[in-house]
């Protein structure tokens, strides 16, 4: 039964959400400083704006008096679920000023989608959006990848750390406590900035012949797209702009590792190395890039879209490769991809709703769980065909050897069907404003999966309601359903009265 | 059959430069690519972004035809879509006078180029472009305007003052008196 929150209930959620804006502030200090030095007046003002009001948030809710300080779990997922919404609206103030949006809702949906790591935009004239601007909407991928909560874990001792870490759909704990694993995320992604900004710049300084300051900016910008597998880009034909197989390259390693779990990022920094390829997951996913890829070539093939395999190849793999990682970065036009059609298109679409791997930057239903699923499956096919009465029990290895159990089974299933039923609801209200059905499915499970390619469906002028709808899919498809579920159980509850 | 013969060749004569100079929306480029891939076809817009100086000698840009080619929007402040630009390459020699891309700071240079449109290019990993062979400068980059707007420094700092009183205030509040 649920339990009717108190006052004491609110107090302890307003101080987490406080703390939450102060690390939200301290992050806007940085575009507010690239703009002052860049003497980018106008961003600056918004920028200085955007950090008043979280500070004010920040340091208001110090003032806040909680008897008990314990943080339940009920109160970590509502705090994630309202970071979620809060951190978008409050870091829409810059967008929103820089006239580069026709209405405050565009504003919030591109907030929305850089803190989900999504990718589609609403965005007008980006190629001559301010650079300290074009910065945070990177920035907000960053953030959101990472994981603001990670930050405010990092940055703030409390109890409550594991709930707030669990919220923001990290399915395992790396070391023993919270707060160890939130450092190790933070030395991971600093140690992937290093290698992936000198890599990039140096690409683009040397190969494509870019200043040095612009090659900074595109290196740091589609690093923190790249790695947190967000998908936008410095300019509006995304990596197509740079015409250039070697940059794709380094891109294409960036968006793996960000696609990576966690976990198996510290069993490649601690090693032994090989054991990787015997977890679930990693095998799951080689096979299904395996199997998008196929179908992508074959599509790309039989339709005579590209004259050689070269073309074909690098065409597919970076369009592939973007879709299945949840990042959204692309190569061809969104009206060329929509034309692709068949297999192509179904290749890419699967690759979308399939995902990365659990505890990572990426969208979608998730490697494990498909992996599981098929397991699971398999498991419940051999049982049958079995003797009646007889008893067998499946296992499989993710850092050890674990047992497939029924409860497991059963919410790895109930999270997929709740992604089918988000993939369906997005595609549901695209069909009743008249789109078309591949276009409809595409860009609905773009958005619940937090991949970011379109086909063209998402454009200033489409209906408010496809509006609302992409971000309600972006804002539950990145925290999977938990935390937002228990926003509206607390909600009810509240309102209930009992 | 004489006068047949030179209004024959009237015609091609007056039709190939035409066809030659009539410009295609970028739109039509990216959208039915095929129909023009390795013929000749003029476009024109503004070049934004950078001018990536590569190895070889050649130049490549991005050439924009959307609306905010003829104003920004941060100028104009009317909306429209989203940009709509193909990539250029051409010779380093014809871009002398090209001056700054466009950009936050600049309205860039608004060209018509003409060149051999490569659509999903064999030799280049399936890439679609336009190969120049030359432009004409329409009109050059000019610098945009980034005005100051005082009341919203005004408001921004009141927000950050407010914010660090508040922070002051309850550091006071916490330290013992003695």
């Amino acid at each position: 039964m649920l339990l009717r929150p108190e006052a004491d209930d609110f107090r302890i959620i307003g101080v987490q959400l406080g703390r939450i804006s102060l690390v939200t502030a301290l992050a806007g200090t940085f575009p507010l400083a690239w703009a002052l030095i860049a003497r980018e007046w106008a961003p600056a003002t918004s920028f200085l704006i955007m950090v008043g009001v979280f500070a004010l948030l920040g340091t208001a809710s110090r003032f806040i008096e909680v008897r008990h300080h314990q943080l339940e779990w009920s109160h970590g997922m509502v705090v994630v679920a309202l970071t979620w919404l809060l951190v978008p609206a409050v870091g829409a103030i810059p967008l929103m000023f820089s006239g580069h949006y026709g209405q405050p809702l565009d504003a919030y949906f591109d907030a929305m989608s850089g803190l989900s790591t999504t990718g589609l935009a609403l965005i007008q004239d980006l190629d001559h959006l301010a650079p300290s601007l074009n910065f945070w909407r990177h920035l907000l991928h960053f953030l959101g990848g990472q994981g603001i909560i990670i930050a405010a874990l990092t940055l703030f001792t409390g109890s409550g750390g594991t709930t707030l870490y669990y919220g923001e759909a990290r399915q395992e704990r790396i070391l023993p406590n919270v707060r160890s694993t939130a450092r190790f995320i933070w030395k991971v992604a600093a140690y992937h900035f290093v290698i992936g900004v000198a890599a990039l710049a140096a690409v683009t300084f040397f190969l494509l012949g870019f200043g040095v300051w612009r090659s900074l900016f595109h290196a740091v910008n589609v690093f923190f797209a790249g790695f947190d597998t967000g998908g936008f880009s410095p300019m509006s034909t995304s990596i197509g702009y740079y015409h250039s197989a070697v940059f794709e390259g380094v891109t294409a390693i960036l968006m793996v590792a960000g696609a990576m779990s966690f976990g198996l990022h510290f069993a490649l920094w601690r090693g032994p190395r090989l054991a990787v390829f015997k977890n679930l997951e990693t095998r799951t996913i080689l096979g299904t890039v395996a199997f998008t890829m196929f179908l992508t070539m074959i599509g790309l093939a039989a339709g005579g879209v590209y004259s050689n395999a070269a073309g074909l190849g690098r065409q597919a793999f970076f369009q592939v490769v973007s879709a299945h990682t949840g990042t959204g970065f692309t190569t061809v036009p969104a009206g060329e991809l929509a034309l692709w059609g068949g297999l192509a298109f179904g290749g890419v679409a699967i690759a979308m709703a399939l995902g990365g791997m659990a505890s990572s930057t990426a969208g979608g239903v998730k490697a494990l769980r498909i992996g599981l699923t098929i397991r699971n499956l398999v498991h419940q096919i051999r049982q049958v065909l079995l003797p009646e009465g007889a008893i067998q029990s499946t296992t499989y290895y993710q850092n050890g050897i674990k047992r497939v159990t029924p409860e497991l089974g059963q919410a790895v299933m109930t999270v997929s069907l709740l992604f089918v039923a988000l993939f369906l609801l997005g595609a549901g209200v695209a069909l009743g404003y008249g789109y078309g059905v591949q276009e409809a499915l595409f860009e609905s499970v773009s958005a619940g999966a937090s991949v970011g390619l379109s086909v063209g469906v998402t454009e200033p002028s489409m209906p408010l309601l496809l509006k609302l709808t992409y971000i309600v899919q972006m804002w539950l498809g990145r925290l999977e359903f938990v935390a937002v579920f228990s926003l509206f159980g607390f909600l009810y509850a509240w309102a209930r009265g009992k | 059959m004489r006068r047949i013969c030179l209004l024959v060749l009237v015609l091609v004569g007056w039709a190939v430069p035409a066809s030659a100079q009539t410009v295609i929306p970028v739109d039509e480029l990216t959208g039915t690519g095929a129909v023009y891939d390795q013929t000749e076809v003029t476009v024109a817009g503004e070049l934004v972004g950078d001018f990536g100086v590569r190895g070889d000698g050649t130049v490549w840009a991005q050439l924009n035809d959307d609306s905010y080619a003829d104003g920004p929007l941060r100028e104009t402040g009317t909306h429209g879509e989203g940009n709509t630009g193909i990539g250029v390459r051409f010779d380093g020699s014809l871009a002398f006078d090209l001056d700054q891309p466009g950009g936050y700071r600049w309205r860039g240079p608004i060209v018509e180029v003409t060149g051999i449109w490569h659509h999903h290019d064999a030799d280049r990993g399936g890439e679609s472009y336009l190969e120049a062979t030359s432009f004409d400068l329409v009109e050059p980059a000019r610098q945009l305007a980034d005005p100051v707007f005082w009341p919203l420094w005004i408001i921004g700092i009141g927000l950050v003052l407010a914010a660090y009183y508040l922070y002051w205030r309850k550091n006071q509040e916490l330290t013992p008196t003695p």
